[in-house]
């Protein structure tokens, strides 16, 4: 299978989307940009929109309105393989990990989807020996504990070496001693791998250690832009979080 | 040079071998019915290996799709597909070159399943089921009404007999050359077919919308897998009316799709052996459950109920892990037993 070489940093934008199911709007022109290599989070109660957001710029879901462009390509409703093919990855709230097959195995599969070279694997060796990867490199993904299983299914997208990653609450179901971890991966990612990342988390200490921007969604709006100190201070950010809001549904969850 | 790097090293020094155990046995067997004609010409055993063989080839096509977690119905479509093709040439239009009518038997089917494929591969589960089923009553009912091309209730008959580099296969066990080789075809192609894309198999299985979103193109696996499964179906219609020397739609039945299914999940749809072995011990099981007459599909549907319960793997997939078992047993006792290995079902 030939190899495609690792791809330009390009920008993500994101320009007025919508998107409705039937009557119900689910989020109503939003608007941002990811610089090449930078970092936005994304945050808001539950049936904000963040998922379904993620769902749309990585083309699971068409927008309603608006549209999402890479650099000058423009990439909403496109399937989401090709998207991934252009740099544009995502991970998923649950562990996302094929069962029955070893660590190693699950990454080589990431490697080969994308037609990159297995020698990156060598590159993520010092994130794979940190997560613990490494000395359950031929161990089932099912049997590992969910910490590990989840920080396979983050570096099973690395291994595809995107421009952007769009991770969907990777701190979730974590141990608190675990969350260090994805300090470590995402740094790695920008340091290494040039990535843009588009971080969805609920975990505000991570939020403000890592995102020097975040944009605050609520019912679908847009309703801050800012710093974390910034807008976590805000008073509608305050009254969002504490009015709360429905569950959203993760993907491929497995 | 850190542990972490040195096991990423080693792994990526490690060359898979493109065959697995499961292949080469199972095409050694296949291989090994070239030689019954020579050990025996009592005219049952030949129509048993007969019917053994194109049972596990038609099976192969239930096998190639449940790969990718698909359960097919449509196998009995494609083999009627095949089948009628090498009537029709052989009979309307003196073709009985049995290479020419092998590649025909393939690649008919298998181009009629490109176009239904991209209208079916979109569903999943028990819609995808239900379609595939619909789909050989729809043929059945071709076949009976499309009479001017497929002779009707009346069938085609009295086929010549085939011929390999002009040498004519008339007798029994030229027919079970004849079987053998169409077989050998079938299994290889889909060897190769499922091991070359084991991965994408695997993870089209375990976790499409994962897969997509590393940047697998899952419906272009679907579309490939059904088109390959419509051919090594057809070259099992083409053994079956080769055999019967007539094509006939009963031949063809819609419920002889359980039957298929049955063969590939008793005998393991993890593995192509599986598919293999499924088919030898139901097909010689099946002399027996025809002295219960009536009970026979029961008897079927009763296996399938056991393994489903008892031995998901099959028979190959059980004997697997308990080999599996024993060996980790055996190195516990030893104590100082070799590294521990990638465990069962590893892509590898």
């Amino acid at each position: 299978m030939t190899a495609v070489p690792q791809l330009p940093a390009e920008a993500l934008y994101a320009e007025r989307m919508s998107k409705s199911f039937g009557g119900l709007k689910v989020f109503h022109d939003v608007s941002f940009t990811l610089q090449p290599g930078g970092l936005l989070g994304v945050i808001g109660p539950n049936g904000a929109g963040k998922t379904t957001m993620i769902n749309i710029i990585s083309g699971r879901l068409a927008a309603s309105s608006g549209q999402v462009r890479l650099g000058e390509t423009r990439i909403d409703g496109r399937p989401v393989y090709d998207n991934a093919g252009r740099g544009l990855v995502r991970s998923f709230q649950q562990t996302a990990t094929f069962s029955g097959h070893s660590v190693s195995d699950n990454l080589r599969s990431a490697v080969r989807f994308a037609r990159r070279d297995l020698s990156v694997l060598e590159r993520l060796a010092p994130l794979l020996e940190q997560f613990g990867l490494v000395e359950n490199w031929n161990r089932h993904a099912e049997v590992l504990p969910y910490g590990l299983q989840k920080m396979l299914g983050l570096t099973m997208a690395l291994a595809t070496q995107p421009r952007i990653l769009l991770l969907d609450e990777p701190a979730a179901g974590l141990e608190k001693s675990e969350r260090s971890n994805i300090d470590a991966y995402v740094g790695f990612a920008q340091r290494e791998f040039g990535c843009g990342v588009l971080l969805v988390e609920h975990d505000m200490e991570l939020i403000r250690r890592l995102c020097p921007q975040v944009i605050v969604l609520d019912g679908g709006r847009l309703i801050a832009t800012g710093s974390p100190d910034e807008v976590l201070n805000r008073k509608d950010v305050i009254d969002a979080y504490l009015g709360g809001g429905d569950e959203e549904d993760g993907d491929a969850e497995h | 040079m850190t542990t972490a790097a040195a096991t990423i090293s080693g792994y990526l020094k490690q060359k898979a071998p493109f065959f697995g155990s499961h292949e080469w046995i199972t095409l050694g067997l296949v291989l090994l019915a070239f030689a019954i004609p020579a050990l025996t010409t009592n005219p049952q055993a030949l129509s048993q290996a007969n019917l053994i063989l194109i049972a596990a080839t038609a099976a192969l096509g239930v096998y190639i799709m449940l790969r990718l977690d698909l359960m097919s119905f449509a196998v009995p479509s494609f083999m009627a597909i095949g089948g009628y093709t090498v009537a029709v040439l052989s009979l309307r239009l003196g073709v009985t070159d049995v290479v020419v009518l092998g590649l025909a038997a393939f690649l008919v089917p298998a181009l009629c399943a490109v176009p239904l494929g991209w209208l079916i591969l979109r569903l999943k589960g028990v819609y995808f089921v239900l379609v595939t089923f619909v789909l050989t009553e729809i043929v059945q009912l071709l076949l009976f009404e499309a009479a001017p091309l497929t002779g009707g209730s009346n069938g085609l008959v009295g086929m010549p007999a085939v011929r390999f580099f002009g040498f004519e296969l008339w007798d029994n066990s030229h027919v079970l050359l004849t079987t053998t080789g169409l077989a050998f075809a079938g299994f290889l192609v889909t060897a190769i077919f499922t091991r070359r894309f084991r991965y994408e198999f695997a993870a089209i299985e375990k976790n499409d919308v994962l897969a997509e979103s590393l940047g697998l193109a899952c419906w272009k696996y679907k579309a490939m897998a059904f088109a390959v499964a419509a051919g090594v179906s057809g070259l099992a219609g083409f053994a079956l009316v080769n055999m019967l020397m007539t094509a006939h739609p009963t031949s063809f039945a819609p419920m002889s799709s359980v039957n298929y299914i049955t063969y590939t999940i008793v005998g393991g749809k993890g593995s192509i052996l599986g598919t293999l072995v499924g088919a030898i011990l139901l097909v010689s099981a099946t002399d027996y459950f025809a002295l219960r007459g009536e009970l026979s599909p029961g008897l079927f549907g009763l296996l399938i109920i056991v393994v489903t319960l008892l031995a998901r793997g099959g028979v190959i997939g059980t004997v697997t892990t308990l080999i599996g078992s024993l060996r980790a047993r055996g190195s516990r006792w030893v104590g100082n037993g070799p590294a521990r290995k990638a465990p069962k079902g590893d892509i590898r």
